[in-house]
């Protein structure tokens, strides 16, 4: 009698084991069935997004220029720009993004032929012109208000629809990010745009645009361009755990989506 | 009885229309319901700043998929890390995402929400969509990834001007980890986790002063 329920004791024991034991192992299986769902997953959805490496040989020295950006933009930059924005009233600041805006669009347009969009490209020759008009030299933005829809393209993203890729990430000193192919890239447009470096002449006149007229043009553009970074910039700086990276990797991103527009 | 009955019925009967219904036209559906939420919420003056931050953060809890999103997030990391690495980052990301990116979406009270269209794309759904502003006619344009998960749909991602929101962190996380390890990573995530609880937790006047002169 006391044997059996011994024996009976013995086997309940080994039973509650063996269910326990199956079920670690089950479990077990059933995590790593799910790690191997994941896994496939993962490597689906990034097929599908594609966003390429980066290539960052020159990461020590990219993150000593970005430091020596932030500084200077935490001293000076930053700080104008806060004050534009908070002296100036908002369309007063926007009629000055549509006239530095409009003065780039020839360039754009160019680089849409180049890339062989030429509906684009003429839309925005179209848009320069009746913006340069009717909008007062471009402080209204009047072509987009009327359904004028345009991809602006500079010589960067002609690159890299011709299929060069963005090759060694860069950190400029005072522009910020960029790669090797978009500063060659922002060279050329540069060279070409009359208000850029006055390097091509336009009909043997070496002084279209006035040597101050070039300086101010730039100022401005630089502390609207910070203006409209600054609540982007506030943002990375309060949550990212790694700027340099953040910024690098949204630049890379963004460059990216330009070019398959 | 006949109530229960009759809620199940419905219940039922509801189920029964989701299914006839194309996952594209639930999904359009799915997101904005979300975007008129967050809408609805950050528009209610009879809420305070904290009330509306922590309504905002429920619906983004709610409708995002965090422990997909953390596993991506954590990238290559993800076999490098030990067990009690990955179990401790696992369960912090939740509290990190929803109390970093609620309170941003405090300010979206904006004229109106849409989705645009909505797109298979291998194994999840890209929808394109816009908002307007309050005080502006331009619209802006995000996207959002969404999965599906037992017959419900989350969030995965959010994409602006092209720039994945998890794409980025990712590179982020890759790269405050690879500097910093793994063990001083996850004590600064933890840090930052209490000072967002704490900051979300009162109102900040600084935030309110910015949102009016803007």
């Amino acid at each position: 009698m006391f044997n059996s329920i011994k024996i009976n004791c013995y086997k309940s024991v080994f039973f509650v084991g063996f269910l326990i034991s199956s079920i670690q192992f089950s479990l077990n299986c059933f995590a790593q069935e799910n790690d191997a769902e994941f896994e496939k997953e993962f490597s689906q959805f990034e097929n599908a997004i594609n966003k390429g490496s980066i290539h960052d040989p020159f990461e020590n020295f990219n993150r000593k220029v970005y430091k020596f950006n932030d500084t200077i933009d935490r001293y000076f930059v930053e700080h104008i720009a806060r004050g534009y924005r908070y002296s100036v009233p908002r369309p007063a600041r926007t009629s000055v993004r549509n006239f530095l805006d409009n003065l780039t669009l020839p360039i754009s347009a160019l680089n849409s032929f180049a890339q062989g969009k030429i509906d684009n490209g003429l839309t925005t020759i179209s848009s320069f012109i009746i913006n340069s008009t009717l909008g007062v030299g471009g402080f209204f933005e009047v072509a987009g208000k009327r359904g004028l829809d345009y991809e602006r393209e500079d010589f960067g993203q002609t690159l890299g629809y011709w299929g060069m890729s963005s090759d060694n990430f860069l950190m400029l000193p005072f522009f910020g990010p960029s790669n090797a192919r978009d500063l060659g890239g922002f060279v050329f447009d540069r060279s070409l745009d009359p208000v850029g470096f006055n390097v091509v002449h336009f009909g043997g006149n070496t002084n279209l645009i006035d040597g101050n007229y070039r300086i101010a043009n730039t100022a401005i553009k630089v502390i609207d361009n910070r203006e409209e970074l600054l609540d982007i910039l506030d943002g990375i700086r309060k949550d990212s755990f790694d700027p340099y990276a953040t910024i690098r990797s949204a630049y890379l991103q963004r460059r990216l989506a330009q070019i398959d527009n | 009885m006949k109530k229960i009955l009759l809620a199940l019925i419905f219940l039922f009967n509801n189920e029964a229309i989701a299914q006839n219904k194309a996952p594209q036209d639930m999904i359009r559906e799915f997101v904005q319901i979300v975007g008129d939420q967050i809408i609805d919420v950050a528009k209610d003056k009879s809420l305070n700043e904290v009330q509306r931050k922590q309504k905002i953060i429920n619906i983004i809890d709610k409708s995002t998929d965090s422990k997909w999103i953390a596993r991506f997030v954590l990238g290559k990391n993800h076999k490098t890390a030990n067990e009690e690495q990955r179990k401790q980052f696992m369960s912090m990301y939740r509290e990190f995402m929803i109390n970093t990116y609620g309170p941003k979406f405090n300010s979206y009270d904006g004229k109106k929400f849409a989705v645009n269209s909505v797109e298979k794309q291998s194994n999840f759904y890209l929808v394109k969509s816009e908002f307007t502003p309050k005080n502006s006619d331009v619209a802006i344009f995000f996207d959002f990834r969404i999965k599906e998960n037992e017959g419900s749909f989350f969030i995965v991602d959010f994409i602006a001007e092209g720039v994945s929101l998890i794409e980025t962190q990712r590179s982020e996380f890759n790269s405050s980890i690879s500097e910093e390890g793994m063990d001083k990573f996850l004590e600064n995530l933890k840090k930052r986790i209490d000072s967002l609880r704490l900051e979300n937790g009162k109102t900040s006047p600084k935030n309110s002063g910015k949102s009016t002169k803007k």
